[in-house]
């Protein structure tokens, strides 16, 4: 087990701290269940863990759409609950530095074209229309989606909506970049241009924090990387390689299989990655 | 097996007048005349056209005011084959059957016959106000018809600003259109998973008990759906109170086309 100590002593720029945070659906399913983190700013976070064991419970939580039913969450030093996002001032500013990027881009993309959806939310948070504009103008070449900018959301391809779902957040310009299952369903190369973006937003000193169990991802997006259990508990944290080769700890957590396939006459048995690239385990 | 047959010829037909609809949709994507004019000024001079058309007694305005339709169709790159079909088929049509006592008014006879004993005369003014009302119906439809195939529907839904319609509702709108596309899909899949599973051979009862399951899962879904849609409104900054971005100009070229339709209307008045 990695001690908290040794993580938290050099950090001193906490955005948020979660203190045994306990959250229910309909006060009798369980999904989180006294989850202890604290993000610093300017880091990259990895959540892995298997379908159900409440990673997108914990990034709702995060950003404010759902509350804890028990426990402590504080942003930037500040308690967060339902009562405090009642006041404009402070959800307005919470908003524009904490961006959550959805799983699902059918549910981020609510509006009719893809250049009303990228400029929906500045244009709820009173940025001026100038400034948004320019924004607009700086993601349409960073994200090369010039063509897409008149069309339908529903003419896009997964790959496309998703580039425009990050665009609809990375316009806001948040120090907080949260994301659900960024990579789910996507090629190869759309996965590698959406790694590339958070790696770049995060030298630019964004906090990124992921959800995802696409473990192909984990290394390259995590200072630190936090398993949750099926009992809705951290198992483990600690740094990405540390954790990605405790093969014991992945495969108690349904994130690694074994399986044996063959190779010409060979035949092999070994861990493997769940989801898409098997390739690169061989 | 034939109540399978409707609700798959019906599911067809809602898709592909869906899907017709994001087709036309490329048409306002084209480089044509009226897609590049601003959408209100666009709205106010066919408005103007229309109003035209229903006020005019002249067969020959109405031809005028076709044949003006049929030039902006050219210079606005739709196919005119693909707009003769869309317009003509239905509405016209229809007209043509409504409009036929009006051929048998009285006035001076052109042609007259006996059935029965009854005396049929067709009239100069029976046809005269047939022709004219058909004349009417087809050009107002197809003014109506080439003003949504050249402008984004959201833009159209935009415009409705002009008249005062508050931004929320516009907004609304917009996500209704947006999600009806998705929801298609999903009866589209569920339909063709019972297909994959029990065939069309269904008995009557059991298919009843599959559409109400069926609408109750639709439903449930689409309640899940909004809550998400709305989670995802407030992450983004969402108060209660929508601002909703306008992008119209007008330009010389949109100033230029109003002013000579205003001239126009007053030359054919």
């Amino acid at each position: 087990m990695v001690i908290w100590g040794n993580y938290f002593d050099y950090m001193d720029n906490v955005m948020f701290e979660l203190k045994d945070v306990y959250f229910s659906y309909l006060g009798k399913f369980p999904a989180l269940c006294g989850i202890n983190i604290r993000i610093n700013q300017g880091q990259k976070i990895s959540i892995i863990g298997a379908n159900g064991t409440g990673k997108s419970t914990f990034l709702q939580i995060l950003d404010g759409l759902i509350f804890a039913d028990k426990g402590v969450l504080s942003f930037c030093g500040q308690q967060l609950n339902e009562k405090i996002f009642n006041a404009v001032k402070f959800s307005q500013e919470f908003r524009r530095k904490v961006g959550f990027i959805f799983q699902n881009p059918d549910v981020q993309l609510f509006c009719p074209t893809v250049k009303e959806d990228i400029v929906f939310g500045p244009l709820q948070l009173g940025f001026a229309k100038d400034q948004i504009q320019r924004r607009l103008e700086k993601l349409v070449t960073t994200l090369n989606i010039k063509e897409l900018l008149d069309r339908s959301v529903q003419q896009l391809s997964i790959g496309e909506k998703r580039k425009i779902a990050i665009a609809s957040t990375l316009i806001i310009d948040p120090q907080v970049l949260i994301l659900d299952e960024p990579t789910a369903g996507l090629d190869p190369l759309t996965t590698r241009q959406i790694i590339d973006l958070l790696i770049e937003e995060n030298n630019s000193g964004k906090t990124i924090i992921t959800a995802t169990h696409d473990l192909h991802i984990v290394e390259e997006i995590s200072d630190i990387v936090y398993v949750f259990g099926v009992d809705k508990k951290i198992v483990k944290f600690g740094q990405a390689d540390n954790i990605l080769n405790d093969t014991a700890l992945l495969t108690a957590n349904n994130l690694v299989h074994i399986h044996s396939h063959k190779h010409k006459d060979k035949v092999h048995i070994h861990p493997h990655v769940h989801l898409d690239h098997h390739v690169d385990e061989h | 097996m034939k109540s399978n047959n409707f609700i798959e010829r019906s599911i067809v037909g809602v898709l592909e007048f869906l899907k017709d609809a994001i087709f036309a949709e490329e048409y306002a994507l084209k480089k044509g005349f009226l897609q590049s004019l601003d959408p209100r000024v666009k709205i106010i001079s066919f408005l103007l056209f229309i109003v035209q058309a229903l006020l005019t007694k002249s067969i020959a305005v109405l031809f005028f005011l076709y044949a003006i339709c049929l030039f902006l169709v050219l210079i606005s790159r739709i196919g005119l084959g693909f707009f003769l079909k869309r317009t003509w088929i239905f509405i016209p049509l229809f007209s043509l059957f409504i409009v036929i006592p009006a051929i048998f008014s009285p006035g001076e006879a052109l042609l007259t016959w006996h059935v029965l004993g009854a005396k049929l005369m067709i009239t100069r003014q029976g046809l005269d106000g047939a022709a004219i009302f058909i004349m009417r119906v087809v050009t107002c439809e197809s003014l109506v018809v080439l003003l949504s195939l050249t402008t984004k529907h959201f833009a159209l839904l935009k415009v409705l600003r002009i008249f005062k319609i508050p931004d929320i509702f516009i907004m609304t709108l917009g996500m209704c259109y947006r999600y009806i596309y998705l929801f298609v899909g999903l009866i589209q899949n569920t339909y063709l998973a019972i297909k994959s599973r029990v065939g069309l051979g269904v008995q009557y009862q059991r298919g009843q008990n599959i559409v109400a399951w069926n609408i109750a899962s639709l439903w449930n879904r689409s309640l899940r759906l909004n809550e998400q849609v709305y989670q995802a409104m407030l992450s983004r900054g969402y108060q209660g109170e929508v601002s909703v971005w306008n992008d119209f100009k007008i330009r010389a070229r949109d100033r230029l086309w109003l002013f000579g339709v205003i001239i126009l209307i007053i030359w054919i008045m």
